[in-house]
């Protein structure tokens, strides 16, 4: 009797430590579930400083080597041209730009259309019908995803109001413009963008917040 | 900044006299200050743990009213410690380097440690330190100045490099946490023995 009685004794010991070591997998995989997406985010948040900090390092050799060079060399020839577009398509990661918006404390950097990187699923994405900053009265159309994932980087857009202001830095010179209109439209795969063609615009466009079925259209011009 | 030392003092004794905010904290920790100074004579439970319940009370309403402001410090401290594992400034990963190698003479002059922890430990630190020779190589190659933390991670190589030393470096320092934890626990228990 006494011999049975310590065997239970030490089977339910074992279930019960069996138990507790499947119970602490357990939550040690719903710790690493819950706290994966803030985390990647964070990651994400790390990634994006590094690589804006060496988008501005490169933009400051660039600006020390303009200074320094002869005037002759500025001259833009056809095969100067054709070395900047063979550049442009090779450039994979490398940002071309940075959006920063002060309010939201939005500060992203974005890659050349031809880059593969141009898509939504890994930056703020330039749009192929958009012109780059530097053309006059030209709009510069800029497209985010909004959520709760990392890649949202047009999370709080919606906390714009008219008047604020945002910035993009494109080959060396800041354009600065003022947010002067803000509509919504139905998420149908294409946008009209309604904006005033003899001034240079930014739109950014993301889906409407808390909303499935619409997509909103941030109208900026040039200050 | 630029206060003289009886200035600071000054004001550092006048800081808790500043607002009534700032005496209700005073008097809040001074209470809870006796209060633990008192049970140490008592050695009554009750009271330590309505103190530890006050305390955790108390801290638990502060993060509940700076709910925001405690998130993103958390946030920057994860931040910190993500920048350090995957962008390390030079200092960091030299500072790496100089553990490793303390560790790796220790290990080779203490006599009294086993073998298979000598040869894991030994695994590790020179996988890490061959790799910052590594990354001292490349940069002396790429002719790459090191103050510059972006001007490093420019390199993918060095990136590669650093992060997988950084990771090496990691599992030697949770190996001995855990070998030491362990050691320490086995020989107490034959102690008790």
């Amino acid at each position: 009797m006494w011999l049975k009685d310590q065997s239970m004794q030490k089977k339910s010991r074992n279930i019960k430590s069996q138990l507790f070591k499947v119970g602490f997998f357990f939550l040690i995989i719903g710790i690493i579930v819950f706290f994966s997406t803030p985390l990647l985010k964070l990651r994400g948040e790390v990634f994006e400083e590094m690589r804006l900090a060496i988008f501005q390092m490169n933009i400051n050799k660039d600006n020390t080597t303009i200074n320094s060079i002869n005037t002759e060399n500025l001259i833009v020839t056809d095969e100067n041209n054709a070395v900047r577009e063979e550049n442009d398509k090779k450039a994979n990661y490398t940002y071309i730009g940075q959006l920063s918006i002060p309010k939201i404390k939005l500060k992203r950097g974005f890659v050349s259309k031809n880059s593969k990187y141009n898509n939504i699923e890994y930056n703020i994405a330039i749009a192929k019908e958009a012109d780059y900053p530097d053309k006059a009265k030209g709009n510069f159309i800029l497209m985010a995803h909004s959520g709760n994932a990392y890649i949202s980087f047009f999370d709080n857009l919606y906390k714009l109001e008219i008047g604020d202001t945002a910035t993009v830095s494109y080959e060396a010179k800041d354009y600065k413009y003022k947010l002067t209109k803000v509509y919504n439209q139905p998420k149908t795969g294409q946008v009209a963008i309604y904006r005033n063609y003899n001034i240079k615009t930014l739109t950014l466009i993301t889906c409407t917040h808390n909303d499935d079925y619409n997509q909103t259209i941030y109208i900026f011009e040039e200050i | 900044m630029d206060l003289s030392f009886i200035d600071k003092l000054l004001t550092f004794l006048k800081l808790p006299f500043e607002s009534f905010l700032n005496i209700e904290i005073f008097l809040i920790f001074i209470i809870l200050y006796i209060f633990l100074l008192y049970n140490e004579k008592r050695c009554n439970k009750k009271v330590k743990l309505t103190l530890i319940s006050l305390i955790i009370f108390f801290f638990a309403c502060l993060v509940f009213y700076f709910q925001e402001d405690i998130i993103s410090v958390l946030s920057e401290i994860i931040k910190t410690i993500m920048r350090c594992f995957y962008f390390p400034n030079i200092v960091f990963y030299i500072l790496t380097a100089i553990i490793s190698l303390i560790i790796l003479i220790y290990t080779n002059l203490k006599s009294n440690l086993t073998k298979l922890n000598k040869i894991i430990t030994y695994t590790f630190t020179i996988i890490h330190l061959f790799l910052f020779t590594n990354f001292i190589s490349l940069a002396i190659t790429n002719n790459t100045s090191l103050t510059n933390t972006a001007n490093i991670y420019q390199h993918d190589n060095m990136f590669v490099i650093v992060l997988f030393s950084q990771i090496i470096f990691i599992l030697l320092i949770i190996y001995k946490l855990i070998y030491h934890f362990c050691y320490i626990r086995h020989s107490k228990l034959k102690n008790i023995k």
